[in-house]
């Protein structure tokens, strides 16, 4: 008897601590978490759930200003998974006649929502490295994205651009990146003076 | 209403008579209060003035939360719009057949336009209000009546009527003074005594006189402006004798008037600077105070603007922009720097600081600290531009701007000094120098653009505000010029040119020079010769035009 309850107990806090490498170590390895911000990652809210239209930006044909077109995209329920398919349309080549003011070749490594409304966007070297350069075409390419993300998700007010997952000064130069900029609707506008 | 008031008043309504007048006048008490007190304990703003054709009539504001605000209501008539059904979180205002609907983060869509406002509407206890540049901005896209809002004045101008702005400045010199009225844009007027005023009328339709700098004195009490017609009144002292003006055009469609007044006892008598030649009539005390003033010699000289720095952008490692046919942008921008700094030290004789003067490479922030650290009273960058589109072209003026939320200028911080006391030392974090010269950079730029424009193609977005890190630290006026795009091969071909480089060169040596002569001259758009922390504060204040 004594041996018996001895043997049981043994089992139990073998079973137990199996159980609990399972859970704290075997299950994590074999199924590592998800993130909604990682590439591919698909958080369970991530589902596709219909299409919706957002609003993305390009060069316009005089190359004066940022024209925005509606395009359809995936629908998320979660703003972050929503703003990375915002940002892979907002990367991807346009249709013609219109022209992408973010250099090809760039790819978005991730993007954050914080909880006040600033969104911080990893892209990858390209963005500087194939960039033409100038104020102008820099602007472009900064507040395709910034307005990309705030004119389309209420929950994003700011996007801070970051590279290869490093805050910048600028891309080329020019813009100035150590802070998350807001929404720029003059670069909208036909020019008028 | 007692018994004694007129008969039109309905009869069934005589036994409540006194407590409806009470009841009257305590809403009207109501309305006071909550007129005097909108935001909670804050004082009332000035009003503005509207200014058309029918006249002069004033539309009151409201301070909340610190802005000065306008309530939507007391728009409607003025600007014959009515209000459509509150949705949430928005605002509908109609005229015609035309919707503007006004969201609750300020931005304003009339039509697929937008604009966007300094500050978002606030809605208090059922009424809207809308910040005051809601009146210049927005009502513009609705109205088809010209509308212009002068923030500085308060006056807002319908129908396109022509009212100048002036801005007087007075300065006594010994015994003569001279007062200086800036006439912008220039317009035709006539002086005139009359009893103890010179009266300045305008060939306008009003006056617009800025709050200027005129100290009184015994030749001069004040300078007043006629609201019933485009008239100045110079009131003038118990000492004064005699007047001469003069009008010359000014700079940017300005036009230059000079009165000097002369007292009478000394009439005609040439204007001796040496102090103290005329003690006669005068008290010891007066002559002392008179000796320590300036003579009109010395309201003139001293310019204000003594250094430029000049910072040719990129370079080293980092070459900018490329053209099509292989000119490298670090190459044009240190072409023309040098260029610049050959002509403005030899015609101007002004110091020039450059931030690289070779092919060096320099960051961003280590420009403007250079700038900083020279003691630079204008910043150039030099740029050259480029456009996934091949067509682009045209030269560009930037500066810094928008404001981003929390970027307004560092608080004072007392210092104790040797003899007792403290002195207000102004510490400002390095992203947030350049916000200290908001506007004296937008008239920086403005300036170079006008006179670039005559002399290149420019683009059609001549001047704006972008927030460009090389601006951010600089702590003085501070603009970059994107002179082409080398991305267009015509263009690549100018910006090597030495004679498209000469102009642009002639262009900035202009634009400096025209700059200090607006500084030297207290021109309205800011208050250069201000102490820096009062100025600061000022500015911190004001409503962005």
């Amino acid at each position: 008897m004594r041996l018996g309850k001895f043997a049981f107990g043994a089992a139990a806090l073998g079973a137990a601590a199996l159980g609990a490498w399972v859970l704290f170590v075997g299950l994590p390895r074999w199924y590592p978490a998800e993130d909604a911000s990682s590439p591919g990652g698909a958080a369970a809210d991530d589902a596709a759930s219909g299409l919706t239209v957002a609003t993305l930006f390009h060069v316009s044909d005089d190359g004066m200003r940022l024209v925005g077109s509606p395009f359809q995209l995936a629908r998320r329920a979660n703003p972050t998974a929503q703003a990375r398919v915002i940002l892979e349309a907002q990367l991807a080549e346009p249709p013609a006649p219109l022209l992408s003011a973010i250099p090809a070749g760039t790819t978005l490594r991730a993007v954050y929502v914080t909880g006040d409304g600033d969104a911080f966007v990893d892209l990858t070297e390209e963005v500087a490295r194939g960039h033409p350069g100038g104020s102008r075409e820099e602007l472009f390419t900064v507040y395709s994205i910034v307005n990309a993300l705030t004119m389309n998700l209420a929950s994003v007010d700011a996007v801070q651009i970051l590279v290869d997952g490093v805050e910048v000064d600028t891309l080329v130069g020019h813009v100035d990146l150590q802070r998350p900029l807001r929404r720029n609707l003059d670069l909208l506008e036909a020019p008028s003076s | 209403m007692s018994a004694s008031s007129p008969p039109a008043e309905p009869s069934g309504r005589r036994p409540g008579a006194r407590t409806g007048r009470t009841r009257r006048i305590g809403w009207a008490l109501c309305l006071l209060l909550a007129a005097a007190l909108p935001g909670g304990g804050q004082p009332a703003p000035e009003p503005l003035t509207i200014v058309s054709r029918d006249g002069r009539r004033p539309l009151p504001t409201v301070a909340i939360d610190g802005r000065t605000m306008v309530a939507v209501t007391e728009l409607l008539e003025p600007f014959g719009l009515r209000l459509g059904d509150p949705g949430p979180r928005r605002l509908t205002l109609l005229r015609g057949t035309a919707v503007m609907v006004l969201s609750d983060d300020g931005i304003v869509s009339v039509g697929g336009r937008l604009e966007s406002l300094s500050a978002p509407p606030v809605e208090r206890e059922g009424a809207w209000y809308v910040p005051t540049d809601f009146i210049g901005r927005a009502l513009p896209l609705l109205s088809d009546r010209p509308v212009e809002l002068r923030p500085r004045s308060g006056l807002v101008i319908l129908d396109g009527l022509l009212v100048p702005q002036v801005t007087a400045r007075y300065r006594r010199s010994g015994r003569e003074s001279r007062l200086r009225l800036l006439v912008t844009p220039h317009v035709a007027l006539r002086i005139e005594q009359a009893a103890d005023r010179l009266l300045v009328t305008f060939d306008a339709d009003a006056v617009d006189l800025a709050p200027g700098d005129v100290p009184p004195d015994d030749l001069l009490r004040r300078v007043l402006a006629d609201e019933r017609r485009a008239r100045l009144e110079i009131e003038l002292g118990a000492a004064f004798g005699s007047h001469a003006a003069t009008s010359t055009p000014g700079l940017g469609d300005s036009l230059d008037v000079v009165i000097d007044l002369t007292p009478a006892t000394t009439a005609g008598a040439a204007p001796t600077p040496a102090a103290g030649a005329a003690p006669t009539a005068t008290d010891p005390g007066e002559a002392e105070a008179d000796a320590a003033l300036p003579t009109l010699a010395d309201l003139t000289a001293p310019s204000t603007i003594r250094a430029i720095a000049i910072d040719p952008g990129h370079g080293g490692a980092d070459a900018g922009a490329h053209g099509p046919a292989g000119a490298l942008e670090k190459d044009v921008t240190l072409a023309v720097a040098r260029r610049l700094q050959a002509a403005i030290q030899r015609r101007l004789g002004l110091r020039v600081v450059l931030t690289r003067s070779g092919d060096a490479t320099v960051t961003l922030d280590e420009r403007a600290a250079i700038a900083n650290n020279n003691r630079a009273d204008l910043f150039i960058s030099l740029h050259a531009n480029a456009s996934v589109r091949e067509t682009a072209a045209g030269a560009e003026v930037f500066h810094l701007g928008p404001a981003e939320p929390g970027a307004d200028a560092g608080a004072g911080v007392p210092i104790p000094v040797t003899g007792g006391g403290t002195r207000v030392l102004d510490i400002v974090r390095w992203e947030r120098a350049q916000f200290r010269f908001v506007e004296r950079s937008a008239r920086w730029a403005r300036t170079v653009a006008d006179e670039l424009r005559t002399r290149l193609p420019m683009s059609p977005r001549g001047v704006q505000q972008a927030p460009l890190r090389v601006l951010v630290g600089a702590n003085m006026p501070a603009v970059l010029v994107e002179m082409g795009f080398l991305s267009n091969p015509e263009q690549e071909a100018q910006l090597v040119s030495p004679a498209f480089q000469d102009a642009v060169v002639e262009g900035l040596l202009h634009g400096i020079i025209r700059y200090r002569d607006l500084a030297e001259q207290g021109h309205p758009f800011d208050p250069l010769d201000a102490e820096p922390p009062a100025d600061d504060t000022a500015a911190a204040r004001r409503p962005a035009p």
